[in-house]
C-alpha cells in the first residue's frame, strides 16, 4: 500500500460469485491490514442497497468499493446493473450532503478473467 | 430415588446475527405494483421488519426468513428468489460442516434439542461416526412415563481406578483401601481447545459452565490465573508445563490433575498422590497404532484415568489411519482381553461434534468424552480458524462476557443431555455405565458390508477398499 493510503479505511463489498474461495483468499489481506479493510461478501452485487453504502461511510470508511461481475455474467441476470444504479443514486445522495462522490466507486470486472479477492484488493489499493 | 440431573437453560441470544443457509434476492425494478404485494403476506413479517446489522452488513431479510417460499412462489413477475448463502457454505470445513455448526448455534441459543420436522435428510451412511448405527429397538415401546417423567435414566459416571476385589486381614478387617473416585452426572468434560483467540473470557465461560453442570474443565497449567481460584473444584489442571512448579497447596486443593504421558508418568503420579491421596490422576496421550499396548501397560502399572485424544477431525497421529471410534473400540477390547478394562477409566476426545457422538463413543468403550470445539461454537465461533493465523476473530471471541458464554454452553450441554436420554431410552438402557462397550447394540457399516459382500467376492463398496 502506498504511504498516502496509510491509515485510510476501506470497505469492500463484492459479489461472491467472482471468487468461490473468497473466505480463504482474503485472509492474507485481513492479516496485513487488520481493521483498516473490511470485506463484505454479498450473494449478488444487486443486493447492495444505498443503506449499506451509507452505513459503511457512517462507520468510518474513507472509501467504499462495490465489486460486481462483468456485464452479462450475473447469475441473477441483472444484479450488476442494479448495483450500478444504486451506487449512482447513493453518490448523488452523498454529494448533496457535502461528501465526495468518489468515496463510492463501482468496480466492474472484465469478462474472461479469473479474479481472486486478494489480488483484486491489492490492485485497488495500488 | 436419586435427585434427577437437570440443567437449567435460558434463552441466550447471539451477539452477532447468525449466518443463515439461504438468502433472499428480491428486485424492485420491474415491480408490477400489485394491489397486494406478496411481501405483505409474509407470515413472519420479514419485509416489514427489515433492518440492517451494520457491524456485519447482514440484512435481516436473510436472517429472519423462515424459508417458506411463499413470496418466491407468489410474486407474479418472479422478482423474488432465494439462493444458498455462500457465506453459509464457507462455514467450517468438511468435518465441521455448516449443518453441525448451525445446529450447535441453535442449541446454544435456546437449549432445545434440534428437531428436523421433515425427517432425516442425511445420507444412509458416511465416514467416521456416520458409519455406526445404534440399536433403537425399544423406541417402539416408550417407557410408561417417558424418559423425562418418572423413569430415571442415569447418565452418571465415575472417573478413577476401580478395585477388582476387596482384601481382608485374618481378623476380617478390610485392608484394601479404595482409590479415589470423582463422580460426574454426565459423561462429558470440557477439554482444552485446539485453537482459540486470546482473552480469558473463554476459559472463564468454560469453568462457569462446568460448575453449573457439575462437571470439569481441563485448563492448561500456564493458563491458570488467580481469578479462576473459585473454580478449583471444577478444574482438571493439565500439567503440561512443569508439574514441579505446582505448589503443594494447589495440589492439595485440586481434585484432578492431568499429566501428559511420559516415561516417568507413574512416578509423577505417585509423587502427587503422596501430597494429596484424594487426587485423581488423568494420563493424556494421542491415539496411535500403539495406543492399545500403551493403555494396557499404564493400566497394569496403576493408571487411574486414561485420556485418549484425537485431532479436530477425530484422527490420531499422522500414521494412524483409524478414526477415534474405531481406535477406542480396539483399545477397549484389548483391555478386556488383558483383564484390565474395569480397573481404569477411559476418556476419549477429538472430533466430538454432536450429542450422538457422545453416545457412540461410550458404546465403543469410552467411559466419558471430552468436548472442545463445540463449546467454542456454542459461543458463536464459525470454525474459520482465523485466530490461528493471527487475524481478528469475526465474532470477537476475545472479548466475550463469560456469564453469557457459560449460559450458551449450558444450553448446549442440556440439549446434549436430553439427546443422550433419547438415545438411551430408545435403546432401553437406563444406566450409562451399562452402555459402555455395548457394541452388540450397535451396527458398524464396514463390518456389515464385509459380512454381506465378502462371500460374494465383492470388495468393499466404501472408500474403494
Ligand atoms: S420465503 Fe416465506 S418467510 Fe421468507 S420472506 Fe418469503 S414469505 Fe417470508
Ligand atoms: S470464529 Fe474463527 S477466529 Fe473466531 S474463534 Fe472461531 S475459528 Fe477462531
Amino acid at each position: 500500500m502506498k504511504k498516502t493510503n496509510a491509515g485510510k479505511k476501506y470497505a469492500i463489498f463484492f459479489c461472491q460469485q467472482i471468487d468461490k474461495n473468497q473466505d480463504v483468499n482474503r485472509r492474507s489481506i485481513e492479516k496485513e491490514f487488520g481493521p483498516q479493510i473490511r470485506f463484505f461478501p454479498i450473494p449478488c452485487s444487486g443486493r447492495i442497497e444505498p443503506l449499506h453504502l451509507m452505513r459503511a461511510i457512517e462507520s468510518g470508511a474513507d472509501k467504499v468499493y462495490v465489486v460486481t461481475c462483468p456485464e452479462g455474467a450475473c447469475r441473477y441476470r441483472e444484479g450488476n446493473i442494479r448495483a450500478r444504479k444504486r451506487l449512482l443514486y447513493t453518490q448523488n445522495l452523498i454529494e448533496e450532503i457535502g461528501l465526495e462522490r468518489g468515496m463510492l466507486e463501482l468496480i466492474r470486472l472484465k469478462a474472461g478473467n479469473n479474479y481472486t479477492v486478494d489480488k483484486l484488493t491489492r490492485e485497488l489499493l495500488g | 430415588m436419586a435427585h434427577k440431573y437437570h440443567i437449567l437453560t435460558s434463552p441466550t441470544p447471539a451477539r452477532f446475527k447468525p449466518i443463515t443457509k439461504a438468502g433472499i434476492i428480491a428486485w424492485e425494478e420491474g415491480c408490477l405494483k400489485c394491489a397486494r404485494c406478496v411481501k405483505k403476506d409474509c407470515v413472519y413479517k420479514v419485509y416489514e421488519k427489515r433492518s440492517l446489522d451494520s457491524r456485519q452488513m447482514l440484512d435481516s431479510l436473510d436472517t429472519a426468513c423462515m424459508d417458506c417460499f411463499r413470496c418466491v412462489q407468489n410474486c407474479p413477475n418472479r422478482l423474488i428468489q432465494k439462493s444458498i448463502n455462500p457465506l453459509y457454505k464457507a462455514l467450517g470445513d468438511n468435518y465441521w460442516t455448516p449443518e453441525i455448526i448451525e445446529n450447535i448455534w441453535n442449541q446454544a441459543e435456546n437449549g432445545r434439542v434440534p428437531v428436523s420436522g421433515g425427517g432425516y435428510h442425511g445420507p444412509f451412511s458416511g465416514p467416521g461416526f456416520d458409519a455406526m448405527w445404534t440399536d433403537m429397538s425399544e423406541i417402539v415401546r416408550p417407557t410408561r412415563d417417558g424418559i423425562h417423567g418418572r423413569e430415571y435414566i442415569s447418565t452418571t459416571v465415575d472417573l478413577g481406578r476401580k478395585l477388582m476385589s476387596l482384601e481382608f486381614d485374618s481378623g476380617g478387617k478390610l485392608i484394601s483401601s479404595p482409590p479415589p473416585l470423582v463422580e460426574i452426572p454426565l459423561p462429558v468434560i470440557f477439554d482444552v481447545l485446539p485453537w482459540s483467540p486470546g482473552g480469558k473470557g473463554i476459559n472463564l465461560a468454560f469453568l462457569e459452565a462446568a460448575r453449573n453442570t457439575r462437571t470439569f474443565a481441563v485448563i492448561h497449567q500456564a493458563d491458570f490465573m488467580t481469578d479462576m481460584d473459585e473454580y478449583v473444584p471444577n478444574i482438571i489442571l493439565f500439567a503440561d508445563d512443569d508439574v514441579l512448579k505446582l505448589s503443594k497447596e494447589m495440589i492439595r486443593r485440586l481434585k484432578i490433575i492431568e499429566l501428559p504421558d511420559s516415561g516417568n508418568v507413574m512416578a509423577i503420579q505417585e509423587h502427587l498422590k503422596k501430597i494429596n491421596p484424594a487426587l485423581v490422576i488423568f494420563i493424556r496421550f494421542r491415539l496411535s497404532r500403539n495406543a492399545s499396548v500403551r493403555a494396557a501397560a499404564l493400566a497394569k502399572e496403576g493408571a487411574e484415568v486414561i485420556h485418549l485424544t484425537a485431532n479436530e477431525n477425530g484422527m490420531g497421529k499422522a500414521e494412524d489411519p483409524l478414526f477415534i471410534k474405531d481406535r477406542i473400540r480396539q483399545i477397549h477390547s484389548h483391555l478386556i482381553e488383558a483383564g484390565l478394562r474395569d480397573e481404569v477409566t477411559l476418556i476419549g476426545s477429538g472430533g466430538v461434534a454432536m450429542a450422538e457422538h457422545v453416545a457412540k463413543l461410550v458404546i465403543c468403550g469410552a467411559d466419558a468424552v471430552a468436548v472442545d470445539i463445540p463449546l467454542l461454537v456454542a459461543m458463536e465461533c464459525r470454525v474459520c480458524r482465523r485466530c490461528t493465523e493471527g487475524i481478528s476473530c469475526p465474532v470477537d471471541l476475545e472479548n466475550i462476557d463469560y456469564a453469557w458464554g457459560a449460559s450458551r454452553i449450558r444450553n448446549l450441554i442440556s440439549g446434549w443431555h436430553n439427546q443422550l436420554l433419547e438415545v438411551m431410552g430408545a435403546m432401553g438402557i437406563r444406566e450409562i455405565r451399562r452402555m459402555r462397550g455395548e457394541m452388540g447394540r450397535a451396527m458398524f457399516f464396514e463390518e456389515l458390508e464385509k459380512e454381506i459382500f465378502s462371500g460374494m467376492g465383492i470388495k468393499g463398496l466404501i472408500n474403494g477398499k
